[in-house]
């Protein structure tokens, strides 16, 4: 389907160069002299590569219907994560090279969101926080006080992320998958 | 659309007016004339590329329709013609059809100076020293607040820029810098539009105008401001002179805008004061909303009526402040420098 870039928004699959990517953000710009353009960075679903690029406000852009079905993560290689749909146990492998480093966030068993087009799998959508447990923290050193200081951790997935002094082996941390970076902790 | 509270954006705010405080103080010092003007008017300058707010007054059983001005450029230069000297107006400007973004707001805050006996190049000069002014001041201010603690100093820091001068560049040396699009491509219209279908952009229902500017916005604007110092890229094709006296060379003409960091914060002219031709350039934009369905605004004849009567040498310059602000303060949206922010 065919539609005006005025039109695009976060989140629309377009078919770009012949390949498959999806809005990350679309802005109306206007340069304040020639017409009004849209600048969006888009992401390609096979290679996680993000591009800035520019489109007229009349130009026509291909949407594809890209579907989001949920499934189980159920383990991963070197090379794919591999994931089960529930419904019809069917199961499907998505290259690492499309999640940037987002599998280090994942724990086997959980439920993700997988990117399907032509029933082949591009890519998993980043939940906006997983909630994981902490296997290993150092004791933080005494008299440092300095509020904003940080120390690393590490996860039950094995990622080793930077967060409060407090933090102590078995709390569980809520962490922005696509930035590693720590946003809470759950309440006991 | 709602009203947004932000109160914790107070401290940015402060900053921000405090980078306002700065502006005006300059200005006066070099003997720059504050102006207040109005903000509703019953006749704009047609623009083409802009869409502007319409509203009505009404009194009785009549209505008549006023609009925003998006910008008060109407209004300083039938001063101007009046004799009143090197002026400026600092206040809000209003721009309808372009959502909210980081780095737009269809309301914003407008700085618009004008120098008389100057052309382009002299507000150049000008502008770098308030730009100086500006982020010495912010130094100081920061080095005054070393005491306290960080979170409490200004963000200028991020600014790893020296504002000793301008990088300064040409359209046509940008355009084959960093397209790769020479000289003779860019002005001609066929070459143009040849070479951008060679490049991969959609030409084909397109005017030279659209297709020039997304090459610009795509792959000039980012280069810009990117290289130590702010930059000052000028003399633009004709086609994008609007108020811009034209050079010798009847191809560009006198008009340059400034960039730090890829955003462009500012846009000046040497000053049109050729009546007939400012007549024609408003006919044709007259007729480029019509056919491009915008508000059907009367043309502002009082301002030709002003133009005849004539219009000192002088060259003038619209500077965003707030983006003017989120740059010196680090930011990377100008929703930051807002306590009430109205939001779609």
């Amino acid at each position: 389907m065919k539609i005006n870039a005025g039109n695009l928004k976060k989140g629309d699959f377009i078919l770009y160069q012949n390949e498959i990517w999806q809005v990350q953000k679309a802005e109306f710009y206007a340069p304040g002299k020639g017409a009004a353009l849209m600048k969006a960075k888009i992401w390609n679903v096979k290679t996680s590569k993000n591009i800035d690029i520019t489109f007229k406000s009349g130009e026509e852009v291909e949407v594809v219907e890209v579907e989001s079905r949920l499934m189980v993560f159920l383990y991963k290689d070197n090379e794919n994560l591999y994931f089960m749909d529930e419904k019809t146990f069917n199961q499907y492998s998505v290259p690492l090279t499309a999640v940037s480093g987002l599998e280090k966030y994942l724990k086997e068993g959980e439920k993700l969101y997988v990117y399907i087009f032509n029933d082949v799998p591009l890519s998993v959508r980043p939940p906006l926080s997983v909630r994981l447990k902490v296997v290993k923290a150092e004791e933080a050193v005494k008299g440092d006080t300095v509020s904003s200081a940080k120390k690393p951790v590490t996860l039950e997935t094995g990622a080793v992320i930077m967060a409060p002094l407090f933090i102590k082996e078995g709390d569980i941390l809520i962490v922005n998958p696509e930035t590693g970076e720590y946003t809470g902790r759950e309440g006991k | 659309m709602k009203i947004k509270v932000n109160f914790s954006n107070l401290k940015n705010h402060q900053n921000f007016l405090f980078i306002i405080r700065l502006i005006e103080e300059f200005l006066q010092k070099k003997g720059y004339l504050k102006i207040d003007l109005p903000v509703l008017s019953p006749t704009l300058i047609p623009e083409s590329y802009l869409e502007v707010f319409e509203t009505d007054f009404r009194y009785f059983d009549k209505r008549e329709k006023l609009y925003l001005t998006p910008s008060p450029e109407l209004f300083l230069k039938r001063l101007l013609v009046e004799g009143i000297g090197s002026c400026y107006y600092l206040g809000k400007s209003f721009r309808n059809s372009d959502p909210p973004s980081s780095l737009h707001s269809f309301e914003f805050t407008m700085l618009e100076f004008y120098k008389v006996k100057a052309n382009y190049m002299d507000i150049a000069d000008e502008l770098l020293e308030i730009l100086r002014y500006i982020n010495k001041k912010l130094k100081t201010q920061n080095s005054k607040l070393k005491t306290k603690t960080k979170n409490q100093k200004l963000k200028n820091q991020n600014l790893k820029l020296s504002f000793d001068k301008w990088e300064k560049i040409s359209v046509a040396e940008a355009f084959e810098k960093y397209a790769d699009i020479f000289e003779k491509e860019l002005f001609d219209h066929q070459l143009f539009l040849q070479k951008a279908r060679k490049k991969g952009y959609q030409v084909e229902k397109f005017s030279y105008e659209e297709v020039w500017s997304q090459i610009y916005v795509s792959e000039i604007e980012p280069h810009l401001g990117k290289n130590g110092y702010p930059t000052l890229i000028y003399d633009y094709p004709k086609e994008f002179a609007a108020l811009a006296k034209l050079n010798p060379d009847g191809k560009t003409a006198q008009r340059f805008e400034f960039y730090i960091n890829g955003i462009e914060l500012g846009d000046c002219y040497t000053e049109l004061a050729d009546w007939k031709e400012q007549e024609e350039r408003f006919l044709k934009e007259d007729k480029q909303r019509k056919k491009l369905g915008k508000i059907n605004h009367p043309i502002d004849k009082g301002f030709i009526q002003a133009l005849k009567y004539g219009l000192p040498d002088c060259a003038g310059i619209a500077i965003g402040v707030e983006r003017l602000a989120m740059v010196f303060l680090g930011f990377d949206s100008i929703d930051k420098l807002k306590v009430i922010d109205i939001i779609l």
